[in-house]
């Protein structure tokens, strides 16, 4: 059973993070870049899932995810109770971790180095692959450590959306919580210093990337 | 003979650019104040920054055509433009080492460029700080990665913005030089911005005096000092402290002038006995002199009596202009607080010296 909701947790947040990375990014590039109508709106509606219960969060996606939902009536994809609804919960709680940081690092990059490059030839992709990126590298890991972080501690939403099916969607933060519900105690501490573990080591890192 | 020609209007608030100007192979010096849109000129050129109307033409390359704001455009973006830009406070990538900061915009090249790096930091005598990165670099000696950086593409224009600023006299000297043999040797077109009049003279071989976003007059730079089109260009180059001298002496001690009957002395500078030459003196380092007080070292020579012929103040200093036993008028500025004692009034005679380590002789020209 452990070794099940290891594998799910490692599934799901694998997912989850790279989908914050990547999605994060843009999104911290427009941020901190962009100006446009609606820019404080959108960005209060990334963070949103930071301040929300949690079971909020999972009833608005399973209105997105569920019966009647877009996802499901225009595309007939039902992810519902699967691995894939956890992850995308996880995305959901991790991302606007990865948003604000990596949009305080981007803003950080001087314009001119950007500039700079123009000049050189590069593209816009260019630009920001080869000078945006790599001097925002350090919020850029940060916020990626800290929501994948984020990610596989979620627990709430994925209730909601995946459930806690055994050797599907029960990832270690649902097993604990079943475990202690059957007094299964070897269990939910062994979990609970796995996941202390992971979560120490994450603001260790984190902390080292920043402070090097 | 390649040539650039600029022509573009631009509104930024209450700040209007409109900005006429055409640029050989030579280097062309846009000098001004600052705030009077001479960065955004240079940007405008390498397509940072779009005009609102205009046009912009490098021989038969259009960067930039636009009739009318909201009008059909040409806007080549500025990557494609190939042009060579050194940034103020120079813009090297932090991330990277001189070598690779040069070898930037040779990703394309065999070797991603490594070999020309190589030849370029060789040829600006840096090759020993390949590897370093540029917060282990020097001021002067990241100018030079950045100058290597922005010629690494072969571009055809150079743009340079103050690129002599903040920079220590014998490195900026040595920099000059380079500029000129690089620009001459490579058949460059280039414009390099600079407030500092003593850099336009050892750069330029043209001139062009912007103010309010205007270019007021564009010419030779030693024609621009002499004959300055009116009295607003003469204020920005502050011309009427540039006088034409003989140089009677010149050795390790310095150097003795003749300008027109005033023996002046200058600190030690590069000059040739029997030559005449431009000699500058900024207005702040003239001083009028109490009659009857003792005065520094640095202030006993060059010591004329003359006659005022006009004060008044601008903003926190006065500026007064004296007529000197030459027959020819100096300026001198300093604080609105000081010589509060002195009578200096139209007319009445005042005691001027000119600080002699102040005096700076320009370059004699050999016409372009």
């Amino acid at each position: 059973m452990i070794g099940s909701a290891l594998l799910a947790s490692v599934k799901v947040t694998a997912t989850a993070t790279i989908a914050i990375v990547v999605v994060g990014l843009m999104l911290g590039l427009l941020l901190a870049r962009a100006r446009f109508f609606g820019r404080t709106a959108l960005e209060a509606l990334i963070t949103l899932p930071l301040v929300l219960p949690p079971t909020v969060v999972g009833y608005y996606l399973l209105l997105f995810l569920g019966s009647g939902g877009p996802l499901k009536e225009w595309l007939s994809i039902d992810v519902v109770f699967t691995w894939q609804a956890a992850a995308f919960a996880s995305f959901v709680v991790g991302l606007p971790l990865m948003v604000q940081s990596a949009k305080a690092s981007i803003a950080g990059v001087d314009p001119i180095l950007e500039n700079a490059a123009r000049t050189l030839g590069s593209s816009e992709v260019g630009v920001f692959f080869r000078v945006t990126l790599p001097l925002a590298r350090r919020g850029v890991i940060a916020g990626a450590v800290l929501g994948g972080a984020r990610a596989l501690g979620e627990f709430g939403a994925t209730l909601m959306v995946a459930g806690s099916i055994p050797g599907r969607t029960q990832t270690m933060p649902l097993l604990i919580y079943d475990a202690v519900q059957r007094r299964d105690y070897g269990t939910a501490n062994l979990l609970v210093l796995v996941m202390t573990a992971i979560a120490f080591l994450s603001l260790w890192a984190v902390r080292r990337v920043g402070s090097s | 003979m390649s040539r650039l020609s600029v022509d573009i209007e631009k509104s930024q608030g209450s700040f209007d650019l409109s900005v006429r100007l055409e640029v050989d192979t030579e280097i062309m010096v846009l000098f001004g104040p600052s705030g009077a849109g001479k960065t955004t000129t240079l940007e405008s050129i390498a397509g940072l920054v779009t005009p609102d109307a205009g046009e912009i033409q490098f021989d038969e390359e259009t960067f930039f055509r636009r009739s009318r704001p909201g009008g059909d455009r040409v806007d080549l973006p500025a990557r494609k433009r190939r042009l060579g830009y050194v940034f103020q406070d120079y813009a090297l990538f932090p991330h990277l080492t001189a070598a690779q900061n040069v070898a930037f915009s040779l990703r394309g090249e065999k070797g991603g460029g490594r070999e020309r790096a190589g030849e370029l930091l060789e040829s600006m005598r840096i090759s020993h700080l390949a590897d370093r990165f540029p917060r282990e670099m020097s001021g002067g000696q990241q100018q030079r990665v950045a100058l290597a950086r922005a010629l690494a593409s072969r571009p055809g224009i150079l743009l340079l913005d103050e690129p002599f600023a903040a920079m220590e006299r014998a490195m900026r000297e040595r920099l000059q030089r380079d500029l000129r043999s690089l620009q001459s040797e490579l058949r460059l077109v280039v414009l390099c911005v600079t407030h500092d009049l003593e850099d336009a003279f050892a750069v330029g071989h043209r001139l062009a005096v912007v103010h309010d976003g205007r270019v007021e007059q564009v010419g030779r730079v030693e024609e621009v000092l002499r004959r300055p089109r009116d009295r607003r260009a003469a204020e920005l180059v502050g011309v009427r402290n540039v006088f034409q001298a003989t140089v009677l002496e010149a050795g390790a001690d310095g150097v003795v002038l003749d300008w027109d009957g005033l023996v002046v002395e200058a600190a030690a500078q590069h000059a040739r006995v029997g030559e005449r030459v431009p000699v500058y003196i900024r207005p702040e380092d003239v001083k009028v002199m109490y009659p009857d007080r003792s005065v520094a070292e640095a202030l006993s020579a060059n010591r004329f009596e003359g006659v005022v012929v006009d004060h008044h103040p601008t903003g926190d200093s006065t500026v007064l202009r004296a007529d000197l036993p030459n027959g020819h008028e100096i300026e001198v500025r300093y604080p609105g607080y000081t010589y509060t004692s002195l009578t200096l009034e139209t007319g009445r005679p005042v005691s001027i010296c000119l600080r002699r380590d102040a005096l700076v002789l320009l370059p004699a020209r050999d016409p372009h």
